[in-house]
């Protein structure tokens, strides 16, 4: 190896707790990036694969537009010429008694097979002294194959029974299921009665020979979907979750790379006084960048490779988090963490050197370039002037002028939002030498208040230093921007989902539980007709096709909504209700900005007889689903789409009734009797509490992750800054500093570029919320969240920034205490 | 009882899964408890054992009170340019249950239908098959009792006045044929009642058309198009509640139309050891239609010479000699095609050879040819286990 | 008088961002010859630094003339003022300005493999010519201030450089060890007819010299009267 690069290479074991701050810096940067992607493509691909999996061979599928099909159809789909084969569906959830919601299947084994071969390939175990046990899946009305994964989980096997809200059914094979969803099988005779769906089908999957020919007799009052729209509409419908994924994962790059930046940049500074004693010696240029770039590969290389595993174990935990989101928001998924393979390591590296050399080309251009006398001229590396400070403002001002035209442009991509925030970020980082030194003064004299002279120095020290000190504050005010600005939006969210319950959730019981626990309709007749009662809204809630894209309708008891409760209109109140009684329909804020249908227009949905018409009523804020959800009355649905499902039923009770408690007591009795889930208003608002938490527990855990990245940033500059001037300290303690003193000095070098990061955080934490409510929000979910400003993430940062301060100042101190007293006044 | 028994719940699925077939396995099994003696403690099925009083065309129709029924074609044909094809489509219902659990629900399972569809292109040496299984579902398939009128998914048999109908189709392979009998139809066994084996009950009911004049078109994966087509078919109706007997392993089923105007039926049940069991017999039609029951003595069936399936392993003989010695009838009969074996996943050795085959010799001192099908099962060594 | 190794011609330097002071040269001019033992005498802040950092090539003359060996530094370009630094000219610093992670071998050596003669023996031999002999494998941090400009001494001679600017030789070390150390730069230089010019604003350096440069306010004086050497 030259001498040159051996130079450069001595000081990372000299200097071995920076190099080991720089190492840990570029593993969590490299390990956010790989956890949150891989984890996000993981949980996605798993996704894919479940849905292709349920598919199977089918290329079509044909069912009503809403609700179950008539099993009357199949005899004509048998016969059908353009039908190759067919398998008749039912597609529902299964709640098991630990709680989890599984995907139940109920189909005929003879036609599915063609279908879903895998399914057929079930190893049926009967017992052994009886003869039809494999004939039990067909004659006994409790027999169910399970795939082998949701066996092995549960330990169940041939014989055992599977514990579900719907009774015990009885385990008679299990089957190999490649997708990430537990599937639970069931014979359609059988489902059909654990359904009560007695002569009705969710759907038949088709292959077809001609689909045209098809359409021409069966499209009347059928939802005929091609396997691609049909994929389509399952993206469509994970679209917005996926967006969110994406944004995290380049969120995690952004800290990620922004942290590698800092510690290559840090890398850099140091060497440059090398760099002019190797220039003066005649080192060419290349010499000198090549044994840069071999430094910072090999932090690269080591830190990449160190950060893919962490990033592995990351993903292992973080592919559990986004199956629980994925659960609770579209159906039951168990994500697989994809196995270790040597990519990972290869992608840690990569991503470790890529972000390396590019955080490390730009100082070393910049220290390339000076002259080496300028180097040499005893004037300390990082000692970065105001202009120079202001002149990278300037390039901050100007990313902040286009990430804000990349913000208002209205209707553009959504990844042109992101840009446009992540380059608010990055402006608002390079303007922090400029605060820096803006502040200085204010700075000075705090720290002056609380350390006296240290204080003083301290404040000085991070005014002089500002090439490192603005990096440093800058990534430690991106990473608590992210703190402020996700934390506010989250609970701006959660406070506008409150607001939201608050207005529709008016009922005093909600019995029933969509995709679960149907409400029979002699239910509802039974409770309607109890005397005493405000009003019972049946509640049905579907997805259809609108505009071949996956859309919700509901239906209610339009005079009992409007009497009971004040739903959130954009525009006007309950009187919107009015145009629902009479065949029209209201819809969601994101329905309406989907499609850009206002209040007043008329559109159109296939119902089971055709074309309907409907007018629109009214636009109200919605945050159940970002595909748009649009509400008619029972007798509208009834009459368009014949679905006399009803999925829930709110009970209304006016609140001056003096029987009201009796009356809760009765008719929780009825639905008990029946085995129908009964929640109280409160139970029900908890339990959508509790699935708006689970969802944002990925994000929480970016969150945390940024901080942990943004404090080894932090660290790495205040060990640096330490390192460079601990000659300094000789002078200090000549000119008679004690060791405490030095220590505060130290400290209050931290807990100064932490308040300043942190004071920073607050202006572009808050501005990040916005525009992430605003613009991220607005954009890919089509609902308004309202800004509620709390204290709470304000708060929680602030301890985050203060423990952080003070961790990463503690190592310097330790440092101090213990060498302080040998220093001398010493030049190397 | 005669063929098709037993093979008629699994038969020819080249694309069979192991689900299917261990339902396929688990009601052979049912099959062998029954003939074991446990038929008699389900009892509720009626039993083949009285002579059947015979009402046609109610009779075309399913009897739903006996497990097992059948109804068999098999011709051979000819196409507008002489190319030699052979087909064969066969319907089976297979009772589950005397009753379905849940009558109120279409899918509660009685009785599954399974199908079985070959075609043979002589010319080209080709055979392909496929076959079909469902239960009765939603009107899915079915079979009426009044007349012949079964169907299972978009394959099905209709007679209307004198003539059946039978089609068939899936995407690359199609039959459709009129079938006009030429004779009347031939009660075989004593009246209609044919013995399989020295127990009671060990019989099933069994008429046949044994000359159908058949014309229509069929479309094979070789041609890609409809062929126009005309032959002669052969019929069977059989019903039952019983299944071979424990020794026997297997039977070979000869079906030949003389040039002659002769038509001669014969089945031979094989024991373990090798040598015809007893109730293995025949029949001769002569060219009036008038029937005569052979007995065993009186027929000779020796196999010539064997071909090997590389599919299976299984050894299956390849030409025979057949002579009737009360008819002085002598035949040498050999496949058209060598391999017209249908063949299930190996293991569970449900494989069986059934095709159209043709033949020459003497019949009452004249020269004659033949063709027909013949069926040859338990050759795929485990069916022997099995039964 | 032969060709001069070192000629300057009206050399002046701005530094842009320094607008407080006035500019560091303000039209120096001088000549050197080969093998000339050369101090350049002036108080801090005089230009002194200036005009060795434009001679070596590492920093560019506002205006002016630089010729080394002949060459105009200008013309030279880039890639000829580093090969000059690299074969020709040797530098010994104030602040010794060693690299802290080599040892001292490796610190001499780096100067060899640079000048593309690497030859371990020759600096081993270098370090033992300047007193070192058993400190070969000492890092700078564990020599004294006199040790290691010796080290520094031995990387600027190894490499047999026609030139050797020394920038405050002594500026960092006690009077004995710097007139040890003045003692051996210039014994070296004449032993191996290296031209060698030394920044100083220290008397004592002069008396070392076979002339003397007078360097006031970026201005350039040939001293005549000795009056350094009188102080």
């Amino acid at each position: 190896m030259k001498i040159v690069t051996k130079s450069f290479l001595r000081y990372l074991p000299r200097r071995l707790s920076l190099s080991l701050l720089q190492l840990m810096g570029v593993a969590c940067g490299v390990a956010a990036v790989v956890g949150m992607t891989m984890s996000a493509i993981t949980a996605l691909a798993s996704f894919t694969k479940a849905v292709e999996f349920l598919s199977g061979k089918a290329t079509h599928s044909m069912q009503r537009p809403a609700g179950p099909t008539e099993e009357s159809a199949l005899a004509g789909l048998a016969r059908d010429p353009a039908v190759v084969r067919f398998s008749p569906v039912i597609d529902r959830r299964l709640r098991l008694a630990n709680g989890d919601l599984v995907r139940f299947l109920g189909v005929d084994p003879f036609l599915d097979r063609a279908i879903r071969p895998e399914i057929a390939d079930a190893e049926v175990r009967p017992a052994k002294d009886n003869a039809a046990g494999a004939l039990s899946f067909l004659l006994d009305d409790d027999a169910v194959l399970i795939d082998k994964e949701l066996a092995r989980q549960l330990q169940l096997s041939s014989g055992s029974l599977l514990q579900t809200t719907r009774g015990a059914l009885r385990v008679i094979g299990t089957f190999s299921n490649p997708s990430g969803e537990p599937l639970v099988l069931m014979d359609i005779a059988h489902a059909q009665k654990l359904f009560t769906l007695n002569g009705f089908v969710d759907r038949v999957d088709l292959i077809l020979a001609d689909e045209s020919g098809f359409r021409g007799r069966w499209e009347e009052g059928f939802l005929i979907q091609s396997g691609r729209q049909r994929s389509a509409a399952f993206s469509a419908m994970l679209g917005a979750f996926r967006l969110n994924l994406e944004a995290l994962s380049l969120l995690a790059l952004f800290v990620g790379v922004f942290l590698i930046y800092n510690t290559a940049m840090f890398a850099v500074l140091n060497r440059r006084r090398d760099t002019g004693i190797l220039r003066s010696l005649g080192a060419r240029r290349y010499e000198i960048i090549a044994a840069f770039v071999t430094e910072i590969l090999i932090l690269g290389f080591i830190g990449g490779a160190l950060g893919g595993i962490i990033g592995y174990f990351l993903t292992r935990f973080l592919t559990a988090l986004i199956g629980t989101s994925i659960t609770d928001l579209y159906f039951f998924l168990r994500p697989e963490p994809s196995a270790w393979s040597n990519w990972i390591l290869f992608a840690g590296v990569a991503l470790g050197c890529g972000a390396s050399m590019l955080g490390g080309a730009l100082p070393l251009l910049e220290i390339v370039r000076t002259d080496p006398a300028k180097a040499l001229s005893g004037r300390v590396a990082g000692r970065q002037s105001g202009r120079n400070a202001h002149r990278t403002s300037l390039a901050g001002l100007l990313i902040l002028a286009v990430s804000t035209v990349l913000l208002i442009l209205p209707r553009t991509h959504i990844y042109v939002g992101f840009a446009g925030v992540f380059g608010f970020l990055i402006g608002v980082s390079l303007l922090t030498g400029s605060v820096l030194v803006a502040i200085h003064p204010g700075l000075r004299w705090v720290l002056g208040r609380v350390g006296r002279l240290p204080g003083k120095v301290a404040a000085g020290n991070i005014r002089q230093n500002l090439g490192r000190t603005a990096v440093a504050v800058a990534a430690f005010m991106v990473a608590l921007s992210m703190s402020v600005g996700l934390g506010s939006m989250i609970g701006s969210f959660r406070q506008s989902l409150v607001w939201w319950m608050e207005s529709q959730l008016q009922g005093e019981l909600y019995i029933g539980k969509i995709g679960e626990a149907d409400v029979p309709e002699s239910f509802y007749e039974e409770v309607k007709k109890m005397p005493g009662l405000g009003g019972a809204d049946p509640y049905r809630n579907v997805q259809v096709l609108y505009r071949d894209v996956p859309v919700y309708v509901a239906s209610v008891d339009a005079s009992v909504v409007q009497r009971f409760t004040h739903f959130g209109w954009l525009k006007g109140g309950n009187e919107n209700w009015e145009q629902v009684k009479r065949g029209g329909v209201v819809i969601s804020e994101s329905f309406s900005r989907r499609f850009g249908i206002k209040s007043g227009d008329t559109m159109t949905l296939h119902g089971a007889h055709g074309p309907a018409e409907f007018r629109v009523g009214g636009i109200f804020y919605d945050y159940t689903t970002e595909h748009g959800l649009l509400m008619m009355d029972r007798s509208t649905f009834l009459r368009v789409f014949g679905d006399h499902t009803i999925n829930s039923l709110a009970a209304f009770i006016d609140p001056d009734n003096p029987h009201r408690l009796e009356l809760i007591q009765e008719i929780k009795k009825k639905a008990e009797a029946r085995g129908l889930p009964v929640q109280t208003q409160s139970q029900l608002r908890a339990s959508i509490l509790k699935v708006f938490d689970n969802t944002f527990a990925v994000t929480r855990s970016m969150r945390a992750l940024a901080i942990v990245v943004a404090f080894f940033g932090i660290a790495g500059a205040l060990l640096t800054l330490f390192m460079e001037r601990r000659h300094d300290f000789g002078i200090y303690r000549a000119l008679g500093f004690s060791t405490g003193q030095i220590a505060t000095m130290t400290l209050l070098e931290g807990l100064g570029m932490g308040a300043v990061s942190y004071l920073l955080s607050m202006g572009a934490g808050t501005i990040l919320a916005v525009l992430l409510i605003n613009v991220i929000n607005l954009r890919s979910f089509n609902w308004t969240i309202f800004f509620y400003p709390e204290l709470g993430p304000y708060a929680w940062t602030a301890i985050t920034a203060l423990v952080a301060s003070l961790g990463a100042a503690a190592y310097p101190i330790w440092k101090v205490c213990r060498t302080y007293p040998q220093m001398q006044i010493r030049e190397e | 009882m005669g063929r098709g028994m037993g093979t008629g719940v699994t038969g020819c699925r080249l694309q069979v899964t192991s689900f299917l077939l261990l339902l396929s396995t688990i009601l052979l099994a049912i099959c062998m408890l029954v003939s074991l003696g446990w038929g008699a403690q389900e009892g509720a099925w009626k039993q083949a054992v009285e002579p059947w009083k015979w009402h046609f065309p109610r009779d075309h129709g399913a009897h739903p009170e006996f497990r097992t029924e059948w109804w068999y074609f098999t011709g051979n044909l000819m196409d507008t340019a002489g190319k030699q094809y052979g087909y064969q489509l066969t319907f089976f219902r297979q009772g589950v249950a005397l009753q379905p659990k849940d009558p109120q629900n279409s899918w509660s399972i009685r009785d599954l239908y399974l199908a079985h569809f070959t075609l043979t292109d002589v010319s080209l040496s080709r055979f392909w098959c496929d076959e079909r299984t469902s239960r009765t579902g939603p009107g899915l398939a079915g079979a009426a009792k009044d007349g012949m009128d079964v169907r299972l998914l978009n394959w099905s048999a209709t007679m209307k006045g004198n003539t059946i109908l039978v089609e068939a189709r899936r995407q690359d392979m199609e039959l459709s044929l009129k079938l006009t009998p030429r004779k009347p139809l031939v009660l075989q066994g004593e009246d209609g009642l044919s013995r399989k084996g020295p127990n009671k009950g060990q019989a099933s009911y069994y008429y046949s058309y044994t000359e159908l004049q058949t014309n229509g078109t069929i479309k094979t994966p070789g041609s890609q198009t409809a062929l126009r087509v005309e032959g002669t078919s052969w019929f069977d109706h059989e019903f039952g509640s019983n299944q071979l007997a424990q020794d026997q392993v297997g039977w070979d089923w000869f079906s030949l139309h003389l040039s002659s105007g002769q038509d001669v039926m014969i089945y031979l049940l094989r024991r373990k050891d090798g040598s015809p069991d007893p109730a293995s017999s025949g029949t001769l039609v002569d060219r009036s239609g008038k029937a005569t029951h052979l007995a065993l003595s009186e027929i000779s069936v020796e196999p010539l010479s064997h071909w090997k399936s590389t599919q299976s392993g299984a050894t299956y003989p390849s030409q025979w000699r057949i002579a009737i010695r009360s008819a002085n009838i002598n035949l040498v009969v050999g496949p058209l095609v060598a391999n017209q074996e249908l063949v299930t996943e190996g293991s569970t050795g449900v494989t069986y050879w059934e095709g159209a085959v043709a033949g020459t010799g003497t019949s009452g001192g004249g020269q004659v040819t033949c063709k027909g099908y013949i069926e040859m099962t338990g050759y795929a060594g485990s069916l022997g286990g099995v039964f | 008088m032969a060709e001069p190794v070192i000629r300057v011609i009206d050399l002046w330097k701005d530094y842009a961002d320094d607008l407080t002071n006035a500019p560091a040269l303000r039209g120096s001019s001088l000549e050197i010859s080969a093998g000339e033992v050369v101090a350049l005498f002036g108080k801090s802040g005089s230009g002194k630094s200036t005009l060795f950092n434009l001679i070596a090539g590492l920093d560019h003359p506002t205006k002016g003339r630089i010729e080394v060996e002949g060459q105009d530094l200008e013309l030279l370009g880039e890639k000829g003022r580093t090969n000059l630094r690299r074969f020709r000219l040797g530098f010994v610093f104030q602040f010794f300005n060693l690299l802290p992670t080599l040892t001292a071998f490796e610190n001499v050596f780096l100067s060899l493999e640079l000048a593309a003669k690497p030859d371990a023996a020759v600096a081993r031999d270098a370090l033992k010519e300047v007193g070192l002999a058993g400190k070969e494998h000492r890092y700078p941090n564990e020599l004294s201030g006199g040790e290691q400009q010796r080290v520094a001494i031995a990387r600027a001679i190894v490499k047999r450089p026609s030139i050797i600017l020394a920038d405050e030789p002594t500026g960092n070390l006690d009077t004995a060890t710097g007139n040890q150390i003045l003692d051996l730069l210039t014994h070296r230089c004449r032993e191996s007819g290296t031209t060698l010019v030394m920044a100083t604003h220290a008397s004592f350096t002069c008396r070392y010299a076979d002339r003397i440069l007078r360097m006031v306010d970026g201005i350039v004086v040939e001293e005549t009267s000795g009056e350094v050497l009188a102080r």
